[in-house]
């Protein structure tokens, strides 16, 4: 009764209208965004007393936004292509191994998902300042990819668990050495766990800002650290452009996960 | 949350066999260890060195009034902002559920779509609208129900609507695991023999739910304790958590001592309330999403 949509008969009305305010709530940041980006008022006026293209090009002629852009980009690859390799030295290790103490170390891989990020940006900055890591490309990666392997293992470790071991076996009796099998064989079968792996190392790479504080200079920024720069001095249009780009770039991501999802169920 | 529980499934005979198949984590051990585990221990080893050796730190951070203060306003705000989402959490997810299955997915997605959206851009949204001349004052005073604007922006109401809303996407998807799991015939049978949709309601629904609702308000109230960007963005000076209080002592009084202290409380409740989940939660919230 209470999971039949029709017959939910005067709790319908009051779900529908919480549903409803809750969907509001949850979008009408995302239209605010858009909105102020092409708002003709510097101060943010809602509603715009008009529309402008202006801050669009404010920021794309910009060379600091795309600085910062491009390097949360090269972060973002790097630390996908460490976090995917590691990902898979541990995944065989996990999934293949038998060894004491192996669910520890799994628990052990997982722990930097749990910890608080101020926590781990502050220990991560104490520690490079020492090692003159601090505000290099370096740290970034290193820092960036503790919060995203442990994504990385979970994808790859699941998907080597669902892939029969015996395809490993045949392929050695063929006369592949153990890696020569894994890589050729074991690789291709596991490739939507290394997609989501990439995908989810990309991503937090991509969305970090706390850990990232610390770990930027003045000349050295991600995209998050300068927009947080930026709306901690003024409530300027170019955050709202950013953003809205950056709304647009996840709802093509979305899609784009969509399809692979499709094409893979096929 | 595979902290703890799964230790026991290796059955011991395996354990005594020639152990194989290490060597591939030895690189990634490596790296945790030296960019993970040695840093957070030199950081809370500071916590009783520095200024000198003892728990000084420790004391200063439960014995002055304005961390005891930041400590307090960490846990009433991470209370509030976990039963706000979880009560607008429920409804929703109950919705998106039992709704026609092209509404559901059309509402799911927009929930995917908030979380995905880079965090800076959510807390800039929501600065922008919580502003004493922004669009929801603005609408309020049209409307006629306040006369001078609400002290949204800068204020404790600020913070929650802001946590809010970037917790909400985790309830629903806490949430969807369990409410697939519910069998229809079970409220069939409910009805059947009498009960009343609110009866239902209250002995079939949310106890079967509760796993799911518990697991998904932990994860929350765990998350909100450490949380820095939103309060710090959307909060005025009085509602500093404690993950702001970190951040300031180590940026501008360089008081590494103190932030090795705070941080060592805020890691101490997070790993306890996920070993609480890990033993008591987990085995339902897992089986069923």
């Amino acid at each position: 009764m209470l999971l039949d949509f029709s017959q939910l008969g005067w709790w319908r009305i009051a779900l529908c209208a919480v549903a409803g305010v809750a969907v509001v709530f949850l979008l009408a940041p995302l239209c605010l965004l858009i909105a102020l980006s092409f708002d003709s008022s510097q101060w943010l006026q809602f509603p715009p007393p008009g529309w402008t293209l202006q801050w669009y090009r404010e920021v794309l002629a910009d060379p600091n936004w795309l600085n910062s852009f491009l390097t949360s980009v090269e972060l973002g690859i790097v630390v996908t292509l460490a976090s995917v390799f590691l990902g898979l030295l541990a995944g065989f290790a996990l999934a293949r191994g038998n060894f004491p103490g192996r669910e520890m170390l799994r628990g052990f891989f997982l722990t930097p998902m749990i910890m608080p990020s101020i926590v781990l940006g502050i220990a991560l900055y104490a520690t490079f300042l020492r090692l003159h890591l601090a505000g290099t490309f370096l740290g970034f990666v290193l820092a960036h990819l503790v919060l995203a392997l442990p994504f990385s293992i979970v994808a790859i470790t699941s998907a080597l668990e669902q892939t029969d071991k015996s395809l490993e076996d045949a392929a050695m009796l063929c006369g592949a050495s153990l890696w020569e099998a894994r890589v050729r064989v074991i690789l291709p079968a596991i490739r939507h766990g290394i997609f989501s792996a990439a995908i989810f190392s990309f991503l937090t790479s991509w969305d970090e800002v706390v850990v990232a504080i610390f770990m930027a200079s003045p000349g050295l920024q991600t995209l998050p650290v300068r927009m947080l720069g930026e709306v901690r001095q003024n409530l300027s249009p170019d955050i709202a452009v950013v953003s809205s780009l950056l709304v647009l770039g996840t709802i093509l991501l979305m899609g784009l996960t969509a399809l692979f999802n499709k094409d893979s169920k096929r | 949350m595979t902290l703890t529980g799964t230790v026991q499934t290796v059955p011991p005979e395996k354990r005594r066999r020639r152990s194989r198949g290490f060597a591939p984590a030895v690189p990634v051990l490596t790296f945790l260890l030296l960019c993970f585990t040695l840093p957070v221990l030199a950081l809370l080893l500071r916590s009783v060195m520095e200024p000198h050796l003892g728990l000084q730190n420790y004391a200063a951070l439960l014995a002055t009034s304005t961390y005891a203060n930041v400590l307090e306003n960490t846990f009433v705000i991470s209370f509030i902002v976990t039963a706000i989402t979880t009560l607008i959490g429920l409804p929703l997810a109950w919705f998106i559920a039992v709704a026609p299955s092209r509404v559901g997915r059309f509402m799911f997605g927009i929930v995917i779509l908030s979380m995905w959206t880079n965090l800076l851009a959510r807390t800039y949204a929501w600065m922008v609208l919580l502003q004493d001349n922004g669009p929801i004052n603005n609408f309020l005073i049209w409307t006629g129900i306040i006369q001078n604007p609400l002290p949204l922006y800068g204020s404790m109401a600020g913070v929650v609507i802001g946590m809010v809303y970037i917790m909400l996407p985790f309830m629903v998807i806490s949430l969807r695991g369990p409410l697939a799991s519910l069998d229809p015939s079970m409220f069939q049978a409910a009805s059947l023999c009498g009960a009343s949709r609110l009866q239902s309601f209250t002995r079939i629904f949310l106890p079967l739910l509760l796993p799911g609702l518990a697991a998904g308000g932990l994860i929350i109230f765990v998350m909100s304790l450490g949380y820095y960007i939103t309060p710090s963005l959307l909060g005025g000076a009085q509602d500093m958590m404690l993950a702001e209080l970190i951040a300031q002592q180590v940026q501008t009084l360089l008081n590494w001592g103190l932030a090795g202290a705070a941080s060592f409380v805020l890691l101490v409740v997070t790993l306890t309330l996920y070993a609480v989940q890990a033993r008591y939660l987990a085995p339902h919230g897992l089986k069923r999403s």
